[in-house]
Parts: C-alpha cells; sequence; structure tokens
C-alpha cells in the first residue's frame, strides 16, 4: 500500500499506531482482566484514565515534573477510582445478584459520575485543554516525522508496564489466583481463595493502569474530561478483538485498531478519498465484524499459555 | 464430627432438604446414598455454605458452620470437591496443585507437594500440562489432589465416580481408602451404591430430602429392602 501512501505519510502513520497501539493495549489490558476476572463489561473504565490523566495534569502544574512522581500519582488515582466503583457500585449490585445488563448499565452509570465529577473540577480550577507541562524536546526529526521525547516515555512505559502486567499474571501468587477466579469462581472459593480480596487487587490494578494511560495520553494531547470517553470505542474493540478473554489477543487487538486508525484510514483517503472524518467509526466497523464473524476474537489464532480463559 | 439438626436447605425459595438430622463420624468414611434428587449435593452444598438454608444447623465439632463464608470453611479443615467444574481447566496441572497447597503455611507446601507424587503419582508427570488436556480419571485424581493439598481433616465429594470407567472408578475408591487410612474423614455423595459401600464404613440413605436409612455398609448391604426400594439397585 505504500505506492500510493507518501513514505513520510505512511513513517508518521505508523509511528502513531505504536503510540496509540500502545496506550490501547494498556487500557484493554484492564478492561479484558476486569471481564475475565469480575464478569463485567466496565464502561466506566475510560473514566480512571481520565482520572488518571487529571492527577498527573494537577502534579505536573503544581511544580513537580519528575515523570516517575506524575506517572505514580496518575496509577494511584487510577486505582482508587476504580476500587471506589467497585466498592460503592459493582459490589453491592453483585450481593444483588442482579443481572449482567443491570451491571453493565450500572458502569456506564459510573462512568457518567465519575465524568462530571471531574467536569466540576475541571470548571472550577479551570482545567480544561491544558497539558501536563512535561517540556517537549525533539529526539529526532526527519521531514514531517518528528519523535518527541514524549514518545520515548509513552511507548516503552507502555509496552514495560504490559510486560509487566504479564508476567504478574503468569508468575506471582496473586496473578494466578486471579487467573482461578477468573476460570472457576466457585471453585476457588471452596478451595479458600479470598476472592474479595483478589477482587480487590484486581481492580486496584486495572484502575492503575487506565490511570497511567492517560496521563501518558495526557503527555501528548490536551486533558480534558472527555478524553478518556473518546477513547472506549477504540479499547473495546481492541479487547473484543482479544475475545475479552486473551492477553496477547488484546495487544494485538490493540496494535490492529490503532493501525486501522492511523495508517488505513489515511491509505483509503489518498487512494479513494475517503474523508479523514470517518475515523471514529472504524471501531465500531471493527466491534461489528468481530462480533459478526469471530465472536471468540483473535483467541483461537494465537492461544497461548497467560490466557485469562473463557 | 458433624452434627447437622433438622436441617432445611435447597435453592432460592426451594427447599429439597426438609428437616434433616445426621452426624458424620469422625475418621470414618461415610457415604450419602439416594436416588437423583434426594438431596445428597445439595447437603455437601449447604455444609460449604453454596446453597440456601432455611432453617437448622450445622456443626463442625462444637462450632456452628451455617453463616460462614464458603473461603473461610476450608480453612476450618473441610475440603470439598463438586461433581463438575472441580480443577481450573485453563491453567495448569501445577498451577492447580499449588492453589491447593496455598492455605498451608509456606514452609509445609513443597513436602506436601512431594507426598501428593506418591498418593497420586500419575499427576507427577503432568505438571506442565493445561488441566483441560486430562483425561477423566486424571481429571478426578487432580480434583481430589486439589482437595488433599488443603491438608483437611474432613473430605466432601460429590459423585467422584459419576463418569468415570469402571476400572479408573476403583482407582479412585482406592484413593479414598488410603486417605481414609491416614486417618481422613471422608463423606462421599454417590449414585453407585454397590461401589461404594465396599469402601465405606457407614451409610446414610436419603429420599425427597429426607433420612430413610442409616447404618454400617455391612447393614446397607444386608437390608435389600433399602437397597431395592431407596436405591434402585438390584
Amino acid at each position: 500500500m505504500g505506492d500510493n501512501l507518501p513514505p513520510a505519510l505512511l513513517t508518521t502513520s505508523l509511528v502513531n499506531t505504536i503510540q496509540i497501539g500502545s496506550l490501547y493495549a494498556l487500557m484493554a489490558l484492564g478492561i479484558t482482566l476486569t471481564f475475565s476476572v469480575m464478569k463485567l463489561p466496565n464502561f466506566a473504565h475510560a473514566e480512571y484514565a481520565t482520572a488518571g490523566a487529571y492527577a498527573a495534569l494537577i502534579v505536573s502544574l503544581s511544580g513537580v515534573l519528575n515523570p516517575l512522581v506524575i506517572m505514580i500519582a496518575a496509577f494511584v488515582v487510577g486505582a482508587l477510582s476504580a476500587l471506589i466503583s467497585h466498592l460503592a457500585v459493582f459490589k453491592p449490585l453483585e450481593r444483588r445478584d442482579v443481572s449482567f445488563y443491570t451491571l453493565i448499565l450500572a458502569s456506564f452509570a459510573v462512568g457518567l459520575i465519575i465524568r462530571y465529577i471531574l467536569f466540576t473540577m475541571a470548571d472550577y480550577f479551570n482545567l480544561f485543554d491544558l497539558r501536563i507541562a512535561i517540556p517537549l524536546r525533539v529526539l529526532f526529526r526527519e521531514g514531517t516525522l518528528i519523535l518527541s521525547n514524549l514518545f520515548a516515555w509513552v511507548v516503552p512505559t507502555s509496552l514495560v508496564l504490559v510486560f509487566i502486567l504479564t508476567l504478574l499474571l503468569n508468575r506471582s501468587p496473586l496473578g494466578r489466583e486471579m487467573r482461578a477466579l477468573a476460570n472457576n469462581v466457585n471453585l476457588a472459593r471452596v478451595i479458600g481463595i479470598p476472592v474479595e480480596r483478589v477482587k480487590n487487587y484486581t481492580w486496584l490494578l486495572v484502575g492503575g493502569l487506565a490511570g497511567v494511560a492517560g496521563a501518558l495520553w495526557g503527555l501528548q494531547t490536551a486533558v480534558h474530561p472527555l478524553m478518556g470517553w473518546g477513547a472506549i470505542i477504540s479499547v473495546f474493540a481492541a479487547a473484543i478483538l482479544g475475545g475479552l478473554s486473551s492477553f496477547s489477543g488484546t495487544i494485538l487487538g490493540a496494535y490492529v485498531v490503532a493501525f486501522s486508525e492511523n495508517t488505513v484510514i489515511l491509505f483509503l483517503n489518498v487512494n479513494y478519498g475517503v474523508d479523514l472524518a470517518y475515523k471514529p467509526a472504524i471501531p465500531f466497523i471493527i466491534i461489528i465484524v468481530v462480533l459478526l464473524f469471530r465472536p471468540q476474537g483473535l483467541t483461537k489464532l494465537i492461544r497461548r499459555a497467560g490466557d485469562l480463559g473463557r | 464430627m458433624i452434627t447437622i439438626r433438622e436441617l432445611t436447605a435447597g435453592y432460592g425459595k426451594l427447599e429439597i432438604l426438609q428437616d434433616l438430622s445426621l452426624s458424620f463420624a469422625e475418621r470414618q468414611f461415610s457415604a450419602v446414598l439416594g436416588p437423583n434428587g434426594s438431596g445428597k449435593s445439595t447437603l455437601m452444598k449447604a455444609i460449604m455454605n453454596l446453597n440456601t438454608v432455611f432453617g437448622g444447623s450445622i456443626h463442625l465439632r462444637e462450632r456452628e458452620l451455617i453463616g460462614v463464608p464458603t473461603e473461610a470453611i476450608s480453612r476450618l479443615g473441610i475440603a470439598y470437591v463438586p461433581q463438575r467444574e472441580n480443577i481450573f481447566d485453563e491453567l495448569t496441572v501445577l498451577e492447580n496443585l499449588q492453589l491447593g497447597a496455598r492455605i498451608l503455611p509456606k514452609h509445609d507446601r513443597p513436602t506436601a507437594l512431594k507426598e501428593l507424587q506418591e498418593i497420586f503419582p500419575i499427576l507427577g508427570r503432568r505438571g506442565a500440562q493445561q488441566a483441560v488436556t486430562l483425561s477423566g480419571g486424571e481429571h478426578q485424581m487432580l480434583a481430589i489432589a486439589i482437595a488433599w493439598l488443603s491438608k483437611p481433616s474432613i473430605m466432601l465429594l460429590d459423585e467422584p465416580s459419576a463418569g468415570l470407567a469402571p476400572a479408573i472408578a476403583i482407582d479412585v475408591f482406592r484413593v479414598l481408602g488410603e486417605l481414609r487410612e491416614q486417618g481422613m474423614t471422608l463423606i462421599v455423595v454417590e449414585q453407585n451404591a454397590r461401589r461404594v459401600l465396599q469402601y465405606c464404613d457407614y451409610a446414610f440413605v436419603l429420599r425427597e430430602g429426607m433420612l430413610v436409612f442409616q447404618g454400617t455398609a455391612e447393614e446397607c448391604l444386608r437390608d435389600e429392602e433399602t437397597i431395592k426400594s431407596y436405591l434402585g439397585v438390584h
């Protein structure tokens, strides 16, 4: 396809694919983990990312510019938002044995509540469309392609976190217990796994990762109360490509979605005059096509140890 | 050891066990027999707090078990092997065993895993394999091994030989016999009455949620009437 796409544009779009894909992966892995362990497709997940981005923004505005401190703040705030939404809403609802659909609706409601808390806060302190104040430095420039220190932050951080998460799930006792819960929660109870505690840790982990994803996002675009929500469909598309159960499938799915949104749309635009405004339709198309023709996602194609089962 | 008094239990609003009273003796292999729907599994689940108890009491020695969360019951020394979905089939055999041993103190786990090789030699060679790939007999042995690794004093088993070829079912009962020799209290729900009666010490027969017979295995085998009318075995 490169024949018709100017090389500079192609390279830029591929760089974007890697950058955005890595962020999608961080968020989508959280969705896959929540779905596997908690049996909940959590639409509030995007809001943990936004909360993390705001935490990062506020820390950076307060004058702390150490990226590590900023990321830790984002992790903590994302993790706490997730844990609180579990303890205040999802757990009491599960106790009442409500249906799966009620839980999905509740997750939309939780998302809405967090989003508008952030709106109110942003409005009060005038925190709209600001950037996390880490100074921008150009590391590499070649024609239209510019690689900044942000790229050097976003991609390795995402990849390292994905790697740590995979290691944690496959090699640690906690990860083993999470996979046991994902596989058979009744048996987990019977053999004495403290199910509620493992769930709490899972929420902290997925919320924290989303928070870091939000902060990394906020490094490259402006922070806004709607930023997480704007990405949720793409992130869900990635998780659905992973069959909502496979880690490797979700990671691959994240890059497939990012590739479609950055490179494929550009290719269609240059060759067939498809308007770039159709970009938001891409994840919807991916979701519909996957659910119609391959609802198990990419799982069976790349089945590996460490997948979360069912 | 486990004393049940006037227990009424079931699922949701459905009462299956009606005013059931019985007690399982320590270090005995007890069988709970009865036709389908007689409440055998309901009784196991009630002990483990996995269904609805409407009334009565379940005591482990002096301690009331009703209301104790399932997770905590295993820490009191009761292990339960459900009839279905009794292993983590997406995990490896070794991971299943590690999860079984997780409630032991850390320094006891390696010894327990080593001892396991002697009782369940078949599992030793399967560590890295995904549990879903095990054969029927291996699957059942793994399920029992997971329960055994928590070093319980009482093990409840729901139809441990269901769906197994006769020769393999005998292997399963032989392992249960060994566990009893080690001093474990066994409570086994079975449909195949004749087979379990060869191994157990004592039998309870349930019908429509009520106790209709109890006695030693010999008494039960001798009582043709019970066997014919309640167990449907000729």
